[in-house]
């Protein structure tokens, strides 16, 4: 039986739908993320879960409850936002220990459960300060410390990452999924950063213009898209029409298809029928523009050493692994 | 050593700073020197100084009078701004952020209609009848809400705009505070600085406010400026002890108040 459990929400403003009979079901302990570019709903989806927007009709139930008619403050929900939303006239301690002073926990079972989630996001000695006077990053620890020492049924990261630079976003989502496989505690993670979802996620909710398009696994979302906008929005595949495709394999092809750029291999022995428009490095793999029988594609070469490096207009024989082909609606 | 520091330039930015500073100053320390000065006309210096003027204008009890009366109007004037502008910028910022747009033209409106033209109005609407005001404290401290409004609306939207308001009242309420507890605990504490500024910058315009209190109350309720404007006849050195006491006054209450709204996290 799932533990959190949305059946046919819909919300709305002004007559335009956000999104209309969204339903997904997420089991206890599991760490899902909504996946999805600006605008798709996945925001709006979290606050209606968190009680913070209402909704127009549907049901959220939350081990079996079900919390629509419940107000925030009896959901039970730990929420972090983007912006952090620490507050500024309070010191971390003050801060973190703000929802249990709102719960009437007593002071020395307060101040024990305060010091021990700050040792859990490694920020006790910061105890004392006030939130201008720590980094983005501290700061967003302060904010999942808040939310986890009242101890929630569920919680929800509402971009979390988005305003730290990329080194601390790499530490704080391994910081931020450890913590949440130790506590066993259900979570969903909103991101439009597919990175961010594949490595954090037990399982993704692609999501677009209010709909779900597509749930699974990373290894499922990434290597098996179900339609063009999957295809587009996780990994760079090349879409290619019935045309390009036929144009391409040289063969017949009746749908749409995409191939991942990792999944087309160059070689410079063979027929050499792809030509080398451009390439830029991305550290670890050179991503190339080629030129195939009067296609264009992206091609992901991993970068083992400079010798492997093909010039622009080099004239390469290319290969595409029929497994790697994707018919995509 | 800061840029600011370097090179011929700054010798021109102090230039500048100090003119400016000499341009405010001068003709305050001049009223300050004449209002210590014995006697001073036909010399290019006073001819001795002497605290007279002041024992003079602190034991006037008409003084001391129109003082707490000016007090009270501009103290009654704020209480009821902040009693009724912070719930509704509140309700405004956080329930309907729409109606900031309409609120923005509203407060403009003090400053569309001259106070001449405003208090001839005024005088017509509450001289008689029902609600008639005109002559008593009551209908400065009405007038000089409207005339805070916006100073008040504008420092505060600022300050809640810069705290996310938002987001904090979300992430409170998800911790378990009911929208009063949220308001009073996280957003009114974030809101001290504007508050104070909106309040210091509305007490000093309207502790010095003269064509509405003298129009619509007169003599009849004498506040500071309605008291200079009538002394305006008596010794020059005794307006000036007035008028260096007012602005002692506002400096001293500033001076507090920023003490007050140090930021104990600074």
């Amino acid at each position: 039986m799932s533990f959190v459990s949305v059946q046919h929400l819909q919300k709305g403003y002004s007559g335009t739908p956000v999104f209309s009979d969204i339903s997904c079901d997420i089991a206890k302990g599991e760490f899902v993320t909504l996946l999805g570019p600006s605008g798709c709903g996945k925001s709006t989806l979290l606050r209606c879960i968190a009680g913070l927007t209402s909704v127009d009709s549907g049901k959220i139930l939350l081990d079996g409850q079900d919390i629509v008619p419940l107000s925030p403050q009896k959901r039970h929900i730990g929420m972090v936002f983007q912006s952090y939303a620490l507050f500024p006239n309070m010191t971390v301690e003050q801060n973190v220990a703000f929802g249990l002073r709102m719960q009437k926990v007593n002071a020395d079972d307060s101040h024990r459960r305060v010091q021990d989630v700050l040792q859990l996001v490694e920020l006790r000695d910061f105890a004392g300060r006030y939130p201008h006077q720590l980094s983005g990053g501290q700061c967003q620890r302060v904010a999942l410390a808040r939310s986890l020492v009242t101890r929630p049924r569920l919680l929800l990261l509402d971009e979390p990452l988005s305003a730290l630079d990329a080194r601390i976003r790499k530490h704080l989502r391994e910081q931020i999924r450890q913590i949440q496989r130790e506590l066993g505690l259900t979570t969903i993670f909103v991101t439009h950063d597919q990175e961010e979802a594949l490595t954090m996620s037990d399982r993704i909710f692609l999501m677009n213009q209010g709909r779900i398009v597509q749930s699974g696994d990373a290894e499922t979302l990434y290597t098996a898209p179900v339609d063009a906008f999957a295809a587009g929005f996780i990994g760079n595949y090349n879409l290619l029409d019935a045309g390009k495709a036929s144009q391409l394999l040289q063969r017949p092809i009746h749908g749409r298809i995409a191939i991942r750029p990792e999944a087309i291999e160059l070689s410079r022995s063979g027929e050499l029928d792809a030509l080398v428009r451009s390439h830029s490095l991305l550290g670890n793999v050179i991503r190339y523009r080629i030129e195939a029988r009067g296609v264009e594609l992206v091609v992901d070469v991993l970068n083992r050493s400079a010798h492997d490096l093909y010039p622009d207009g080099q004239r390469l024989a290319l290969s595409i692994d029929p497994a790697a082909l994707c018919e995509v609606a | 050593m800061s840029r600011a520091e370097a090179g011929p330039a700054s010798l021109y930015h102090r230039a500048v700073v100090y003119l400016l500073f000499a341009i405010l100053v001068l003709p305050l320390l001049g009223t300050f020197v004449y209002s210590i000065a014995s006697s001073w006309s036909a010399t290019i210096l006073p001819a001795g100084f002497t605290l007279k003027w002041y024992v003079q204008l602190w034991s006037d009890p008409r003084f001391l009078m129109a003082f707490g009366q000016s007090l009270l109007v501009c103290v009654g004037a704020l209480v009821l701004s902040v009693v009724l502008i912070l719930p509704l910028l509140f309700v405004v910022h956080y329930h309907f952020p729409r109606l900031d747009a309409l609120m923005n033209i509203l407060i403009l409106l003090p400053f569309a209609v001259p106070p001449v033209v405003s208090s001839v109005g005024l005088l017509q609407l509450y001289g008689s009848g029902p609600l008639a005001m005109v002559g008593t404290p009551w209908i400065l401290i009405g007038c000089y809400f409207t005339v805070a409004l916006p100073f008040m609306y504008r420092a505060i939207t600022n300050n809640l705009q810069a705290i996310n308001l938002r987001d904090l009242m979300d992430a409170s309420q998800l911790l378990g505070a009911s929208t009063w507890q949220a308001a009073i605990l996280v957003v009114l504490p974030n809101l001290r600085k504007g508050l104070m500024v909106a309040l210091l910058l509305s007490f000093s315009f309207l502790f010095g406010e003269f064509v509405f209190a003298n129009i619509l109350v007169g003599t009849q309720y004498e506040t500071l400026q309605v008291y200079l404007n009538n002394m305006r006849n008596s010794s020059g050195h005794f307006t000036s002890a007035i008028v260096i006491s007012y602005f002692f006054f506002v400096l001293v209450l500033t001076w507090a108040a920023n003490i007050l709204n140090k930021d104990k996290s600074q």
